[in-house]
């Protein structure tokens, strides 16, 4: 069976887009540098649509 | 055309109504249409977003001062920003009940939640235009700068979609009275549903952005 196989599960592949702009904005102002704020916000919310996205694609999906 | 009908039929006969990733498989066309739509919304949205961010750090003052007045702007959650907030998340409820009476075949009380979901997107609406006169008459308009343009394009863009709700709501409530839905055919419900209750996260997170957030000084 697939590890994703319940959509529920397509929360975590949207998590993996909002952790990786969490550590970008994080890393900007650690070494303080000027933060990319619209960069940020894109990735994060890219996490939302992609959870959406993986949503489809797993419900979708027959179970056979 | 058979194979197409029984394509736009299959999820009917879930009895979770389009959502059915609990039966066996398979998502409803109306459904998955709308979580797509949904998905691309959440990237526009993100894009208005990124951008009011964006303009707001490179701002030494925010909100600005008001050119008139020489005060800054200020926005006010009372009278009529904060209620229209508590009732925008009231009517997320109501449409969720909604779903769930027409779940259970109650088109009673379907047509009761749905129609108090309607009537309070139109209130929402009307607040809205209140509170846009107002602003204005205090010399907040689209032109005022990068806050009044990021601030009414915001909003703007969420009211233009509140207002598409509230025709999605307005067309399911027709459809409701007329006995179209029931608790195995009701897909249009549960994809307007959907779309509402993005529409009121995205009113959320405006909110707080606009109205919760602190404001900058150019000391920091």
């Amino acid at each position: 069976m697939h590890p994703l196989r319940h959509p529920r599960n397509a929360i975590f592949v949207g998590l993996a887009f909002t952790i990786i702009g969490v550590i970008y904005f994080g890393v900007q102002s650690i070494v303080g540098w000027e933060v990319d704020y619209a960069g940020t916000t894109l990735l994060v919310l890219l996490g939302v649509a992609v959870a959406i996205m993986s949503y489809v694609l797993i419900a979708g999906s027959p179970n056979d | 055309m058979t194979t197409d009908s029984h394509a736009l039929t299959t999820s009917e006969h879930s009895p979770v109504g389009g959502l059915s990733h609990d039966t066996g498989g398979g998502i409803s066309n109306v459904v998955l249409g709308m979580l797509l739509f949904l998905t691309s919304e959440v990237m526009f949205f993100a894009g208005l977003f990124a951008a009011y961010f964006s303009v707001r750090a490179r701002a030494p003052l925010w909100p600005p001062l008001n050119p008139e007045t020489q005060e800054a702007f200020h926005l006010a959650i009372l009278p009529l920003v904060g209620p229209a907030t508590v009732m925008l998340i009231l009517s997320s409820f109501t449409c969720q009940f909604a779903v769930w009476a027409i779940r259970r075949g109650d088109r009673v009380a379907f047509v009761r939640n749905i129609g108090v979901t309607f009537v309070i997107g139109i209130i929402f609406l009307v607040m809205q235009a209140i509170d846009y006169a107002q602003l204005g008459s205090e010399g907040l308009t689209l032109a005022s700068g990068t806050f009044g343009t990021t601030y009414f394009t915001l909003t703007g863009f969420h009211g233009a979609h509140v207002f598409g709700g509230v025709v999605m709501l307005g067309v399911v409530l027709y459809r409701g009275m007329a006995g179209q839905f029931s608790a195995r055919h009701h897909d249009a419900v549960e994809a307007t549903s959907l779309y509402w209750h993005f529409v009121d996260v995205v009113w959320i997170l405006l909110f707080s952005l606009l109205y919760l957030l602190p404001g900058k000084t150019p000391q920091g």
